[in-house]
Formats: structure tokens, sequence, C-alpha cells
């Protein structure tokens, strides 16, 4: 099955200049996108960023064993966004290299327990996590109808110039 | 980087991937999609969508490239048509020819990562960069028409470049509601419209150069214009003087999540293995 992410540039651009600002105790910070999904011919989806929901310096919760960790704040408050706008929602954050990026073990481990949770305010949407490079992107999707997330194997930057990513087979 | 594409290396060493990986939509193949077609396969594009509903006649020979005269007495396809150019220039290439109304198979533009359209009328480029915005695809549309000047004539035309999140076509102010309105008025009366071989490979070489641009940059931080109008009076292709007052402001039209996606989509539609 096809899964497709596509963003546009002056979007990721606010993305990652948000994800960039220091934050007084955090390592790293972390975000949101809300998406619009689309059916793709014969056997696929389309999930397509709209708004970027950054996280509040308040919601964070000192945790050294993490780079971020995200209070119930701010899970609440993507939560409330998924609800009230009929979107789905993935959360992102960079790691700071070039070349494709992984998911880490922690990364996999934390997205896990909370993006099934949106399934308890928009059931039949897709949710995930998208891990960005300085220069790429992967990414998961939880489908309702999937016992595993999805790997997201389509990337497009919408701009000028246009960034095809696509999964190396 | 192959030796065919030896010629345009200057628009990258991995622009031959690039612009092979892309998969490009053509609504409309007679005179400027023609053109099109040809121009991409050239350029090393191999993925295409191509949709038109039509068959070619003897009128179209006066500027369908890659169709003769036995299409016209055969009354071929013209999707078969460009796709037997396509595959003169790349044999390889995916093709998926469509003969149909855009609109009845619109969903299979959502995979596509260009459209290109060569269509006659306001409504359906309306519609058409609906559906682009819709999907976050960048939208080149060409057109151009002959408007009687006195007891002469004038030749004009306009490439478009809608990218989502950018300016619309209804921002530049090429789509308006009265032009829709009359149209719609004006509905099966417009008989056939003065079309020209050149005309159309001018607006069509444009078009394929603003996608190009888009795709395989030869400058960085090059300036893109997105409205390009054509004086076939005077040969010359300008940057419209509509972008120009609206630059730097954003697009009020496609801005809310309703306008992006499908209206109601339904994850039971979409088989996933186990």
């Amino acid at each position: 099955m096809r899964v497709a992410f596509k963003i546009t540039g002056t979007l990721l651009g606010d993305v990652y200049h948000d994800l960039r600002r220091p934050h007084p105790f955090a390592a790293e910070r972390v975000g949101f996108l809300s998406c619009r999904i689309g059916a793709l011919k014969p056997d696929g989806l389309v999930v397509l960023a709209h708004e970027y929901h950054t996280v509040a310096d308040a919601d964070y919760l000192p945790d050294d064993a993490v780079g971020a960790m995200m209070g119930p704040g701010a899970i609440r408050k993507s939560l409330q966004i998924a609800l009230s706008r009929e979107v789905c929602m993935f959360h992102l954050h960079i790691h700071e290299h070039c070349g494709r990026p992984r998911f880490s073990g922690v990364d996999l481990r934390e997205t896990a327990k909370f993006v099934p949770d949106f399934w308890h305010v928009r059931p039949h949407m897709v949710h995930g996590a998208i891990v960005l490079s300085i220069d790429s992107i992967v990414g998961l999707c939880w489908h309702p109808q999937a016992s595993a997330p999805l790997p997201i194997s389509d990337f497009s930057v919408v701009g000028a110039p246009m960034r095809l990513i696509r999964e190396e087979k | 980087m192959k030796e065919r594409f030896k010629r345009q290396s200057f628009l990258g060493h991995d622009s031959d991937r690039v612009l092979a990986n892309c998969t490009v939509c053509l609504v409309g193949l007679g005179g400027g999609g023609s053109h099109v077609a040809q121009q991409l396969a050239h350029l090393g594009l191999r993925k295409f969508l191509l949709i038109d509903p039509d068959r070619v006649e003897e009128t179209n020979l006066n500027r369908l490239v890659g169709g003769n005269a036995k299409d016209a007495t055969k009354h071929s396809r013209k999707t078969l048509v460009a796709r037997r150019l396509i595959r003169g220039i790349k044999p390889s290439a995916d093709i998926e020819p469509v003969s149909k109304k855009w609109q009845e198979c619109h969903q299979l533009l959502r995979g596509c990562d260009a459209i290109f359209g060569s269509v006659d009328t306001y409504r359906d480029r309306y519609e058409l960069e609906v559906t682009a915005r819709r999907y976050l695809i960048p939208y080149i549309d060409i057109g151009m028409d002959v408007h009687p000047d006195g007891d002469q004539f004038s030749v004009s035309g306009q490439v478009i470049l809608s990218m989502p999140g950018a300016l619309c076509m209804r921002c530049l102010g090429f789509l308006r509601e009265e032009l829709l309105a009359r149209e719609a008025e004006n509905y099966g009366a417009a008989g056939e419209r003065p079309q020209v071989v050149w005309a159309n490979g001018v607006l069509a070489s444009a078009a394929v150069a603003l996608f190009t641009q888009l795709f395989t940059p030869w400058r960085r931080g090059g300036v893109i214009t997105p409205y390009l109008e054509y004086d076939g009076n005077t040969q010359t292709i300008v940057s419209s003087n509509r972008f120009e007052c609206m630059k730097g402001k954003r697009c009020q039209h496609f801005l809310g999540f309703r306008d992006l996606g499908d209206p109601f989509w339904i994850p039971q539609r979409i088989s996933i293995p186990a």
C-alpha cells in the first residue's frame, strides 16, 4: 500500500524554524501537523499537511532520559485540534544530521504510546509521526485498519524547488 | 548520467533521476498538450497520465504534434496518439492513457506530482485548479486565443503556474466570476476556436520551462514568474501586470483545512495487507 505525504515548502520552513528554537530545559522541541487525507488509486492514501501546531514551552516535562518529553497538556491540546477540526495529527521532531533519518528505539516506543490515542477523537483517520533530518524525512502512519504502523513511502515538499523524497527500494 | 541527457546536465547531477521519478498528468492533448507531451518525453519524464476524451479530426492536423493524416481518417484517440509520440522518444515510458473527461477520472490525478492543463473553458480551469490545490499539486495552465481586432485579429495567450500555498488563478484575476458566468450562459455556442501550431508551441515551451525550473532548477534562488502573458502579435512573453500587482500577497481562496483532501475519507475503501 502506498502512503504519500505532502507539505508545502513554506509550511515545512515554519516547522524547522519552530523546532530549532532553544527550549529553557528540553534538549529538543517537538510539534504537531494537522493534516487531511486523500485516497489514492488503486490502493493508497496521501496525507496533506495543513497547519503546524507548536508545543508550548510549559507543556514540556523535565526528563533527562529523552531529548523532549511532552506533558499531558501538549497531548490534550493536539487531541482537541483533531476533535474540533476534523483533521488527522502527525507528531514531528528533528534529528540534526544530513541524510535519511530513522526512528530511534525511544521514538518508536513513545509514539506507539500516544499516536493511537488520536483514534479516541478521530477514529476513522490515520495519524502518525515524522522524523525530519536536515535534508530528508521519514514517517510512520497508524491506519485504523492496520495492525502495525505503515511506512510513508513518498514525501513531496511542494514549493520552488519541488522536492520528491522517495523510499529507496 | 545517461548519454541522452548530457546536454542538459546543467539541470543537476541527478536531474535524470528526479525527472524519471516524477509523475505528470496532462489534461488535454490537443494543440498545447501534444507539444507538452513531446517536450516532457525529450526532457526525460517517464511516468505519464494522459487524459483527453477526444478523437483526432481533420481540423486538428494544423497543430496536433504527433498526429497524422491516418489518425484523422481513423479518428484515433488523442491519448493514444500522445502515447505513441512519447514512446517514440522514450520506449520505456510508463503511460496511462485515459480517454475520458478528466472529471470522470479525477481520482487518478491525486497521485501526480504536477498537472498540465490545456483545456478550452474557464470552468475546466477553475475545477482543475481546485482539484490540484486540494491534493497539493502544482498546476500549470496554458491557453491561447484569437480575438477579432477591427478587421484584423489579435493572438494572445497565457501560462500560469498555480502553486499550492501561492496566488491562485482567481487571485491573479485570470478566473473571474463574470467570465465563468458568461461562459455558462454561452455554453455550447462557442463553436470552433481558432488555434495555431506556433502559438501553442511557444506557450507549451514556456510551460515546460516553468516545470523544469520547479523540479530541476538550474539557478539557486532563481525567480519563477507564475503568470506569463503571450502577445502573439509582437511575439513576446512578459510577466503579467496582474501578477506584478499581487506580488507578495497571499492567496485568499484556498485557506481552510476543508480545502484539502477528500471531503469524506473512508478508511474502509483501502485494503490493508495483514
